[in-house]
């Protein structure tokens, strides 16, 4: 493998670029505050990048089998509120926790189902269920009196820790190893990405769309209502808007980390490491006095950098590659610019 | 400007025309892409009032010198002129505005539009009005195709619906009153038969013949070496991307027209191919039976069987059902009634994942849109289709098992690559067909579906691919092979179908000997007849 | 000729609403109104029929950009927040003592030139619509937030805004921001149907393809699309500042689903090609006449989301179920069905 190509391969690991970003910006931000490498700190930025950082996990499956799931952020809240009612009705620990999953799992399966069987735009669906479940924590909170819950096995769910490490931080940790691996290592996995890549093609190659995409919508919920039993032992209480915007962020976040919005490509990690990247750059902006509220502004800009340097490293890479034999001579013709369709 | 003076202006061209003085030229055009010369040197004169239909197997430049004509495309070398003066195109408008149309097989007309938008659309006229000239002058439109509508076979009703909800031969009668509307003087045709009935067929060579008596120069692209004689004024063939001749039909047959499009003797795929060691002889076991398949007007009573070791080819026009016969045998598409049989048991086939566990496998048409995972390598585009193979406990995917058996059918098919880890978009075009059959063999099938198996693949490539299919069948498979290409279908099959509007028509057996090429000759000639008219009709 | 056919191009564009509209949305709408009736007599009074108008009319203004927008093939998901934008602009501007008059002219401009962003990003950066869009409304808010400092603006109501925010009411029950709104229905569904632009925008979002092999400029039309839907989110804010008298950090936050569940509810399609004004006019009646319902019928407001999600979800999906029924498989009858819409 000639230098050219080497170099090539690696200006095309879009990670790389996301990854190189946020070293500079967690130096920049030492530097610059001697809070920010703090023991207590970090423990805080962990502990509160793992919900965004759960449904970027999830949302980069959604992502990848070519789909949208915009309803994670309420699921995320009305899980929360679930757990919380049910925690604080005396319920044992492991059924509050199942409360608040199977909560997501049954929006993952309204999702799914009306998207998979009925072929229902993925956008309009979550969409609506986003507004359904924002909705329904809505009423929750306005029907049961949702305060804290007294309760040991509870609190730690949020403050308890394994050898210094958060017992919040290593359940993400492991969810998102967990992911990552059915992701790169499983016929499932696979198909995922087959998927979408060429949903056509993976039909005729015998890859069961419907299920692949109910399974993933089902995943996506799960995940998020997970994130919602942590975040409701974190908080020990809910607000009827708790959750709302997550799901963009969690979006953000999975693109920023170079996720393909078009379907077939990524992976578990870059959309954590672009979690990270957000979380830590709220927290750092904090940290420096800035105004939380440059925050919004700032992840909408990284959005466009993010996604403008990698199609900017992607262009350079294909420069340097050699004339790479075109599939064939009509084929070739076709390579006219079409623009990309929302899914 | 009046109707009445456009059909003066456009006699009055055909009158200036007679002499035949060329309208658009090409000029010793080239164009390479990387790895690929796909025209060398060509010239062609299109000249007014005259068909000049141009002939090439697949891969042999058409559609390049069609992109180049049409301004898609620049010219890598030589150049275009527009009645004598050097010309060129920076894009489709371009060309469009100096009255050269192309239309498509398809795309070419938005769905959601209705066929007068269609007609103009980027071209509206306006009206002078309160706004200055913003609003559209609906009227204009109307009048201006309105004497147009019934020659060409369109009402007014139509021109009012959704281009989308209309056949494909309205849609190709829209194409040329668009082309018409701007008083197109090249309009340039690209396969415009494929997809219509018989009777939709000869109304569109009275559309085109319409179309050459007001004066249009008209480029036709064509497969199908039958339509020809008749229409075609003049015929130009290329062959791997170079002129080969331009030739009067009058002088010419089907045969001499072959013989030029593949520079030999033989039909194309038959030169240099490994021919079938063994012939079927007929006593096997039976693989597929299908009985009275149907599904709505587009596959109507199938009946059919496939024996092991058996190759049964199918013909017949564009939009005759073979797809459709394939997708519905493979559960992509649901069917209405009848039952299919594998093994001598009844199965139920609701998706091709069922398919695939009854041990069928498809090789699809559209190798880049159906087949192939681009940004896959070889061993996950090889793999997929039975993950579990190649996993640990069927869960967690074994990644040097997989790489192995990947290697193992890209040294037995013969695969040019460099390595399987290669991603399957920069491979050609025929290497990436033989991916998609290691794919199919991999889920270790019973019987093999080939929609157009060589399609845009070069010669070489080709009889590859038929080695594939003879030692599939060899080895204990059944295959059915659909295909465009006739000298194809007879040389690969023991038995071909053809079928027209969804029913099978007629059956042909292929004798023992394939090397008998008069008989070749005859078996063509009758399935053409069947395709073309069917027996009971 | 075919003078048999013609029929007004109002009535012919209102059937052609009703046939597209999804029949789902229309049972819901009569069904809402029959529940509602029978509930409260005074929910089909002139009152309360204003009452739903004056409550309509901002996301109606939202709800017509995003039709455009989603003709086009595209999404703009920052009409909410450059709404919100708009409206500081003006608030802002005119403490600051400028003439009413300027500072309403400059917070329509900015939503022109924020649209202007958006489509500038999507066809030259060639960003996908949804994460462009996205961008903007993160920025469009944040800008709002950073501003207000998190305060809401306040004390820049005069007699003259009282009039334009439809809290004073010198003509009655046409308001001027119902007035605004009936305009501007007017002139898109004028623009939609009458002109090469509106005719563009079909074309572009039915076939890129075909639009641009017929000389269409494509990512003109896209640009453009994106600066009327922001001109009409800069409108809307304008008015709504009126309307709030304080211009919260937050103010426009969730209209951007609202209005695209409008357009969508109203017949337009995300992938491209269908849509009307009237459509969206049906849309957002729709939402309205549902939460003003709940209000009457004494159910809270917290119910509202709920009701507008699931009002959503049934209107798609009798809508695809119809789709199914009729078997839509008329666009190029020869080629073979995509595996499965996603």
């Amino acid at each position: 493998m000639s230098i050219r190509d080497r170099l090539a391969r690696t200006a095309a690991v879009e990670g790389a670029a996301v990854t190189v970003a946020f070293i500079v910006m967690v130096v920049v931000f030492a530097v610059s505050s001697p809070f920010f490498l703090t023991g207590q700190n970090l423990h805080n930025l962990f502990v509160e990048s793992v919900f965004t950082v759960l449904l970027a996990a999830g949302m980069t499956y959604v992502i990848i089998v070519g789909g949208i799931d915009l309803s994670v952020g309420s699921v995320l809240g009305l899980s929360a509120g679930m757990t919380l009612m049910t925690a604080s009705k005396g319920a044992p620990l492991l059924v509050a926790i199942l409360v608040g999953v199977a909560t997501g799992l049954v929006v993952g399966l309204v999702n799914g189902l009306l998207i998979a069987h009925l072929g229902v735009n993925a956008f309009i669906v979550t969409l609506a269920t986003l507004s359904i479940g924002g909705g329904a924590l809505n009423v929750l909170t306005t029907r049961v009196e949702l305060t804290g819950v007294d309760s040991t096995a509870f609190t730690n769910l949020s403050q308890g820790s394994v050898l210094g490490i958060p017992a919040p931080v290593l359940m993400t940790l492991a969810v998102v190893l967990l992911l990552e691996f059915v992701l790169i290592a499983t016929p499932f996995g696979r198909r995922i990405f087959a998927a979408g890549i060429n949903d056509s093609a993976a039909h005729l190659a015998g890859v069961n769309l419907r299920r692949l995409r109910l399974q993933v919508y089902v995943l996506s919920g799960v995940v998020a209502g997970f994130a919602g039993v942590l975040l409701a032992a974190h908080l020990n209480s809910v607000q009827p808007d708790l959750g709302t915007g997550f799901e963009l962020t969690a979006i953000a976040a999975a693109v920023i980390g170079g996720v393909s919005l078009s379907g077939g490509q990524g992976s578990v990690w870059r959309a954590v490491v672009g979690a990270f990247f957000l979380t830590t750059l709220s927290q750092g902006l904090q940290l420096l006095g800035v105004d939380p509220t440059w925050f919004t502004i700032v992840t909408g800009v990284s959005i466009v950098a993010a996604i403008a340097f990698s199609r900017g490293t992607q262009w350079f890479a294909s420069s340097l590659r050699p004339a790479a034999p075109r599939p064939s001579a009509p084929a070739a013709e076709a390579a006219e610019p079409t623009h990309a369709v929302n899914r | 400007m009046s109707v009445e003076s456009n059909n003066e202006l456009a006699s009055a061209r055909a009158q200036e025309t007679s002499d035949k003085k060329p309208v658009l030229e090409a000029v010793g055009v080239g164009k390479r892409y990387p790895g690929v010369v796909a025209l060398d040197d060509v010239s062609i004169s299109l000249r007014g009032g005259e068909v000049h239909a141009l002939l090439g197997e697949n891969g042999a430049g058409k559609s390049t010198l069609i992109g180049i004509l049409s301004g898609i495309s620049a010219p890598g070398s030589g150049e275009l002129r527009l009645d004598g003066e050097k010309q060129e195109f920076t894009n489709a408008a371009q060309a469009q505005n100096l009255g050269i149309t192309t239309i498509y097989q398809e795309q070419s007309l938005a769905p959601d539009l209705t066929g007068l938008q269609n007609i103009f659309l980027g071209r509206e006229p306006r009206r002078r009005g309160l706004f200055g000239r913003a609003l559209l002058d609906e009227k204009a439109m109307r009048s201006r195709v309105a004497p147009l509508l019934e020659e060409f076979g369109l009402t007014v009703a139509e021109l009012n619906q959704p281009a989308g909800s209309l056949g494909a031969l309205k849609q190709h009668a829209l194409q040329i009153l668009k082309a018409l509307a701007f008083d197109a003087r090249v309009v340039i045709l690209d396969e415009p038969t494929s997809g219509l009935a018989d009777h939709e067929r000869l109304s569109l060579f009275d559309h085109m013949r319409r179309l050459r008596d007001r004066g249009v120069a008209l480029l036709w692209v064509t497969h199908r070496l039958d339509e020809l004689f008749g229409l075609a004024d003049v015929i130009t063939v290329l062959r791997d991307g170079r002129h080969v001749a331009a030739v009067s039909p009058d002088t010419e047959t089907p045969e001499t027209l072959v013989r030029l499009m593949v520079g030999r003797e033989t039909p194309p795929g038959v030169s240099g191919a490994s021919s079938r060691a063994k012939r079927w002889t007929g006593a096997a076991d039976e693989i597929l039976r299908l009985e009275g398949l149907s599904r709505g007007v587009l596959l109507d009573d199938i009946n059919l069987s496939v024996r092991r070791g058996e190759i049964l080819g199918i013909a017949g026009i564009a939009g005759a059902g073979r797809t459709e016969l394939a997708r519905a045998i493979l559960g992509a598409d649901r069917i209405d009634g009848g039952q299919i049989h594998m093994n001598g048991r009844q199965v139920r086939i609701r998706s091709p994942r069922d398919a695939y566990r009854h041990g069928i496998a498809i090789v699809p048409e559209e190798r880049k849109s159906q087949a192939v995972f681009g940004d896959f390598s070889l061993t996950k585009n090889i793999s997929i289709s039975d993950l579990r193979r190649t996993s640990t406990a069927r869960l967690v995917i074994d990644r040097r098992a997989e790489r192995k058996q990947a290697n193992e059918y890209v040294d037995k098919l013969g695969v040019r690559t460099s390595g399987v880890s290669q991603k399957i978009r920069n491979l050609s075009g025929g290497n990436q067909q033989k991916v998609v059959v290691a794919r199919c063999l991999f889920s270790g099938p019973s019987l093999l579906l080939f929609d157009e198996p060589t399609q845009g693949i070069d010669v070489a490539a080709k009889s590859d691919v038929y080695r594939l299919i003879y030692d599939f069948v060899d080895s204990g498979g059944a295959a059915i092979v659909i295909s465009s290409e006739l000298p194809e279908l007879l040389r690969v099959s023991d038995r071909i179908l053809v079928m027209r509007e969804g029913r099978i028509v007629g059956e042909v057996v292929v004798g023992g000997d394939a090397d008998l090429g008069s008989e070749e000759g005859v078996l063509a000639e009758k399935i053409m007849a069947m395709a073309a008219r069917g027996g009971a009709a | 000729m075919s003078g048999t056919n013609r029929s007004t191009p109002v009535a012919s564009q209102l059937s052609g609403v009703l046939s597209s509209t999804s029949s789902g949305a229309i049972a819901i709408l009569i069904l809402v109104c029959v529940l509602a009736t029978s509930q409260s007599s005074s929910f089909l009074s002139l009152d309360n029929g204003f009452n739903i108008a004056s409550q309509m009319v901002f996301v109606l203004l939202l709800a017509l950009g995003t039709t455009i927008v989603l003709i086009t093939g595209g999404i703009d998901l920052s009409v909410g927040s450059v709404m919100g934008l708009t409206a500081g602009v003006v608030a802002y501007l005119v403490s600051q003592g400028l003439p009413l008059g300027v500072a309403m002219l400059a917070a329509v401009a900015v939503g022109a030139l924020l649209g202007l962003v958006n489509g500038l990003i999507i066809t030259k950066l060639g960003l996908p619509d949804f994460i462009a869009t996205l961008a903007m409304l993160g920025v469009a808010r944040g800008l709002l937030f950073l501003w207000t400092e998190g305060t809401p603006f306040i004390g820049y109501m005069s007699k003259p805004y009282y009039v334009i925010g439809g809290l004073e009411r010198p003509f009655g029950y046409l308001t001027i921001p119902i007035m605004v709104a009936m305009v501007a229905t007017f002139a898109v569904f004028a623009v939609l149907k009458y002109t090469a632009f509106g005719r563009h925008c079909y074309g572009v979002g039915s076939s890129s393809d075909a639009a641009r092999r017929s000389g269409v400029r494509v990512p003109r039309i896209r640009v453009l699309a994106y600066v009327v839907s922001g001109l009409l989110a800069g409108v809307a804010g304008v008015l709504l500042a009126g309307q709030t008298t304080a211009v919260a950090p937050d103010l426009g936050s969730g209209y951007e689903l609202q209005a695209i569940a409008a357009a969508i509810i109203g017949g337009a399609a995300l992938s491209g090609g269908r849509g009307h004004a009237l459509g969206a006019v049906m849309g957002t009646l729709i939402l309205a006449a549902t939460a003003n319902a709940m209000n009457i019928s004494g159910v809270s407001a917290v119910w509202q989301p709920v009701v507008v999600g699931f009002v959503l979800l049934l209107s798609v999906i009798l809508d695809r179920l119809t789709e199914k029924q009729r078997g839509r498989s008329a666009h190029l009858p020869s080629a073979p069905a995509v595996a499965t819409a996603h």
